[in-house]
């Protein structure tokens, strides 16, 4: 009797969302390793809808590998998980993290399994590898489910079967992250207000003129045209406003003025408070 | 009388000034994720690095929990952390903290105690404070803030009154110093954050920062301002109630004085002892009252201004943007 091969289908179908810091700890733990140690690994900190798991903080577990055992410090990572919980009740464990590239092995599998204990969604936890070795020219993260693999009734093993993985920017960390892109590596100033201004104003114009360059594609036919582009693009200018140039010159006048009282009164307060300063009024009495 | 140039010049010997502070491209990101999912009430954290000489590296920061009623518990939460975190080889030295404010509002009372409580074990802590309505608006929300080293002296020795500050030429310009933020990554870092570049379409950043309806901003700013006016004309209220009752004070001691002299003259023509001119226990000294506040009050609306002023000049550039691509657009 042959028996069969079972190879369940479930689990398969969720995406994986990293915010960057997540990964930027991970180099960070990464580059403070022991010398002994060639990977480190954690646990990812989350929330987990359906089928879209939101990973947004992480922290390093201390653990000791050898050839064929590994060890995790639990202690460690019950009072991180703790400490974690008292500042953000609504996160939960959602899996673990390493920083190797390359295959898996049998040590991942025991861990796998010990964090599957402890989440308690019914894909299991979700293992993230940030590739440090840096032998390719980028650094590639992937993400990966396991599923059980039994022959009968027999357990065989433990399958990772990767699943899509995407950077999360919430707004505010894109300007984050931003800002860390156009930090000068040598310098690392912070851009002033003015440049930020430009760097919008040229995005925008970059946009429009894309824009414009498909439109002129399609209607010279050298592109097929997508309806619903076409129409998206229609609503979008229906948006801007329409003024007569009286209208708008009262616009602009009136806006003009407000800022430039709001610009006198700042200034005029600003200097009275230096001449108060200087002429020593603060400390006499009102007459 | 020395003055604050004189006070700066004073050679240091062990410590140097401190000139830049250097934040990890994580302890930003990290310290955004917590304000703003905190918001709008004000959070707090702890920053760790090093001191470097002139430059003040912030290498790792985490979150306290919101302040409970017990304060043994919050004293474990930072001890369980620090040991973990050193189990994994983070710096463990406490460099201050970080926590968010609202519309630019942090200089109170209680930001100058927690920094004098700090400089007892740290000489150089630093206070990062975020504003997640600057962040949003498109603008780097984070400031470096550190108490000025003679004014933490004078606060030390409790010497807070007109008189003393004006001796020590301490004005409120010299309270709080900001002190510029450089970020810094890990070569490994910058690898990663070259990867991550964020595709080139518009982000809610640039929404914000193109956009022209700023009144909301500039109304709340300006409801801020007028409540620090306010404060302003109460803390000018005290110290005219002061004089007043230093004025009538006096005017008590000269009518007693009198009053003993005429006895006095009345005893001594009856041969009896002359009483004394003197009674120090019925005319206490009244307490000049601290020029702290009207300090703060005074550096506040300072900050208010200047945010008012930048942000209503910004409103008239991208006006005549406007103007001028209308223009374009007629002809």
């Amino acid at each position: 009797m042959v028996a069969s091969l079972l190879l369940p289908l479930t689990g398969a179908n969720i995406t994986v969302k990293v915010h960057p810091v997540v990964l930027l700890q991970i180099c960070d733990a990464y580059i403070r390793r022991n010398d002994k140690q060639d990977r480190v690994i954690g646990t990812l900190l989350g929330t987990a809808t359906e089928g879209v798991v939101t990973v947004s903080r992480c922290y390093v577990v201390p653990h000791t590998e050898s050839a064929d055992q590994v060890a995790v410090d639990i202690v460690h990572h019950k009072t991180m998980h703790e400490l974690h919980q008292r500042v953000a009740p609504s996160q939960i464990i959602v899996g673990w993290f390493s920083t190797t590239g390359g295959g898996l092995n049998s040590s991942d599998a025991l861990i796998q399994e010990h964090y599957s204990k402890e989440v308690t969604a019914s894909y299991g936890p979700v293992h993230l590898r940030l590739d440090t070795s840096l032998q390719q020219d980028k650094l590639p993260c992937s993400t990966f489910v396991s599923r059980g693999l039994a022959l009968g009734d027999k357990p065989l093993g433990m399958e990772f079967v990767e699943v899509p993985c995407d950077v999360a920017y919430g707004d505010v960390e894109r300007v984050g992250v931003s800002l860390l892109v156009s930090g000068d590596p040598e310098k690392g100033k912070p851009t002033a207000e003015q440049e930020t201004l430009a760097t919008s104003i040229t995005r925008l114009t970059a946009l429009l003129g894309k824009a414009q360059a498909y439109v002129e594609d399609v209607v010279a036919g050298r592109r097929e045209g997508d309806a619903s582009v076409g129409r998206y693009l229609a609503d979008t200018l229906a948006v801007v406003p329409h003024l007569e140039p009286a209208a708008f010159e009262r616009m602009f006048n009136e806006g003009v003025q407000d800022d430039l009282l709001l610009s006198y009164f700042a200034h005029l307060v600003r200097s009275q408070v230096s001449l108060a300063e200087r002429l020593g009024t603060a400390a006499l009495p009102l007459i | 009388m020395t003055t604050v140039a004189d006070l700066l010049k004073r050679p240091d010997v062990k410590e140097t000034v401190l000139k830049t502070v250097q934040l990890d491209g994580q302890v930003v990101l990290k310290i955004m994720q917590h304000c703003d999912g905190a918001q709008p009430s004000i959070v707090t954290g702890q920053l760790l690095g090093l001191d470097v000489g002139q430059t003040m590296e912030v290498t790792d920061c985490f979150p306290f929990p919101s302040p409970e009623d017990d304060g043994d518990s919050s004293t474990n939460y930072q001890l369980d952390m620090m040991r973990c975190l050193r189990e994994v080889n983070v710096d463990n030295n406490t460099v201050g903290w970080y926590q968010s404010s609202v519309l630019g509002q942090y200089q109170t009372q209680e930001m100058i105690e927690t920094f004098i409580s700090y400089h007892d074990s740290i000489k150089k802590c630093v206070c990062i404070v975020y504003d997640p309505q600057r962040q949003q608006r498109g603008q780097l929300g984070l400031r470096a803030i550190r108490l000025k080293d003679s004014f933490i002296e004078l606060f030390k020795e409790q010497k807070l009154t007109g008189k003393d500050l004006r001796e020590a030429g301490v004005g409120w310009r010299d309270v709080f110093v900001e002190v510029p933020i450089k970020i810094h990554n890990s070569s490994l870092a910058q690898a990663l954050i070259a990867d991550l570049n964020p595709a080139p379409g518009a982000t809610a950043g640039d929404l914000e920062r193109l956009s022209l309806a700023n009144a909301g901003y500039l109304s709340k700013t300006m409801a801020n301002l007028i409540e620090c006016m306010d404060d302003m004309l109460a803390e000018q209220g005290k110290v005219s109630m002061y004089h007043r009752n230093v004025a009538r004070q006096q005017q008590q001691m000269a009518a007693w004085l009198q009053k003993r002299n005429q006895e006095n003259i009345a005893r001594r023509a009856a041969g009896e002892e002359p009483l004394p001119e003197e009674d120090p226990v019925l005319f206490k000294p009244i307490p000049e009252p601290s020029a702290l506040d009207q300090y703060l009050v005074t550096s506040q609306i300072a900050g208010y201004c200047d945010m008012l002023g930048a942000a209503a000049e910004k409103g008239m550039a991208k006006m005549y943007l406007v103007q001028a691509a209308q223009k374009a657009a007629q002809h």
